[in-house]
């Protein structure tokens, strides 16, 4: 072996997110049942498996919008379960995007976005304008900045929101289920403006039922069933080969 | 007959002190029903128990019995504390309308739906950036027309503070008839003055409304 070891070192990839052991319960109900993963800094993760296999969940627990009951989770180099950790901290470089997109609707598109950065990170005002109209030209929104989210469609909310997360320049992104409350036309607009995203080396994990994107855009795919991931790997293998019989009878379902 | 230049302005004395007293106790009463109400929203248990107290405990009496008790009865418990009459009439009101504004509240900041908290929580903010910055301008939106509507009762409750001698409208108007014996003529007087106070609220309400939609 001839390789210098500090230089392998900076070669080797660095864990955004490591998960060990996580477990998660609502009452009787165990949704995670010991989740064990990482992500490294630029990669792409898609989360894919069926509704109630709790692939939601654990995307929340990264942030913790979710407590959980047991494990581990250190993202962005905090430890989420160390209690001297601050939560606001942490959140601040950990964007995440939802479903339901969750604007805030009494507020013009440009408030929503130097709102956080104005507030949480003390930017001033013209510096906060300054990233949100550019965030706004990256999502192709600019001409809407003075308009109330209500005036908009869903793939354009959307694309206020993902603004919204971007401008606390998070270190991670989460999405969970971007795409999945869009009108089939408005979905590719959206998509596009994370794969544009990915191309440009966040460090994200999403939760998606978009095999098209997971399969094109992602670095890994995981295959989570019954709050366990089954399977993961590249896209093309999981997509194409995949080994476990419960990731086969789902792609043959959604593919 | 009625004579206006005598009666008319020991009357107009009396609305303009219901008048006084709608307005301290409807803003004492505002703010009291916001801190209760975000109380009684709050995530820790001892704050939203003691606050649902207080809601409950006033609004389960009547208004009537809280004015007689501040005024009569906490002397009694303890001797040093009495009231005037003007600062019994303005807590016995504040105290009644901020357990019924905690109310409207509690209820306008359940209405708004979860994503936004979490998408606050999500950008890093911390509970009071997330209440006054996302929650509760949506709340107030929603709290203004039944608030107006508890504003339009509380007129009218406001008339009970006459009891312990506070001379509003109503005890004007009583102490007019006692002189002049013209019960008719001078409640009606009485009548039109109340309904000038308070239909200039229903008319704020139905602007806020329009202006809504």
């Amino acid at each position: 072996m001839t390789s210098i070891p500090s230089q392998r070192q900076a070669d080797a990839p660095r864990a955004m997110v490591t998960v060990r052991g996580l477990h998660k319960r609502f009452g009787h109900l165990e949704v995670l049942k010991g989740i064990d993963t990482e992500v490294n800094e630029s990669e792409v993760v898609c989360v894919i498996g069926p509704s109630g296999s709790g692939k939601s969940t654990f995307l929340r627990c990264l942030n913790f919008l979710e407590k959980f009951d047991a494990g581990t989770v250190t993202i962005c180099g905090h430890d989420l379960t160390s209690s001297s950790t601050n939560l606001n901290l942490v959140r601040r470089d950990v964007g995440m995007v939802f479903q339901s997109f969750n604007v805030f609707p009494h507020m013009k598109v440009l408030d929503n976005i130097t709102l956080a950065p104005m507030k949480v990170s003390k930017v001033p005002r013209a510096e906060a304008r300054d990233r949100a109209i550019a965030l706004l030209e990256k999502v192709g929104l600019v001409d809407k900045a003075d308009v109330y989210p209500s005036k908009l469609s869903g793939g354009q909310q959307q694309r206020v929101a993902i603004a919204r997360a971007l401008a606390m320049q998070p270190k991670v992104m989460l999405f969970d289920e971007p795409t999945s409350a869009l009108d089939p036309e408005t979905v590719g607009e959206v998509l596009t403006v994370m794969k544009a995203l990915a191309e440009e080396g966040m460090t994200m994990l999403v939760v998606t039922h978009e095999m098209g994107f997971a399969r094109e855009v992602a670095d890994r795919v995981l295959f989570m069933d019954h709050g366990l991931i089954i399977e993961e790997g590249a896209p093309a293998d999981i997509f194409d080969t995949p080994k476990h019989e419960r990731t086969q009878a789902f792609l043959s379902k959604v593919l | 007959m009625f004579d206006f230049g005598q009666f008319m302005p020991p009357l107009l004395r009396g609305a303009v002190l219901t008048i006084f007293l709608l307005v301290t106790s409807g803003i004492l009463g505002t703010l009291i029903g916001l801190i209760f109400g975000i109380a009684r929203s709050s995530s820790i248990r001892v704050v939203r128990w003691v606050a649902s107290i207080y809601v409950n405990f006033i609004r389960g009496i009547p208004i009537l019995i809280i004015l007689l008790f501040i005024y009569f009865a906490l002397p009694l418990m303890f001797p040093t504390v009495t009231f005037s009459q003007g600062v019994t009439a303005i807590a016995g009101l504040s105290i009644y309308a901020g357990a019924y504004m905690a109310e409207i509240f509690r209820g306008s900041i359940a209405a708004i739906p979860r994503g936004q908290s979490e998408a606050a929580e999500a950008l890093g903010m911390h509970y009071l950036q997330k209440m006054r910055y996302v929650i509760l301008p949506q709340a107030m939106k929603i709290a203004v027309p039944p608030a107006i509507g508890f504003l339009i009762a509380l007129v009218k409750a406001s008339s009970l503070v006459s009891v312990i001698g506070y001379t509003d409208l109503t005890r004007a108007g009583r102490i007019i008839t006692s002189q002049n014996h013209l019960p008719l003529n001078t409640y009606v007087v009485v009548a039109a003055l109340y309904f000038v106070i308070s239909y200039p609220i229903s008319l704020l309400g139905r602007w806020y409304e329009r202006r809504l939609t």
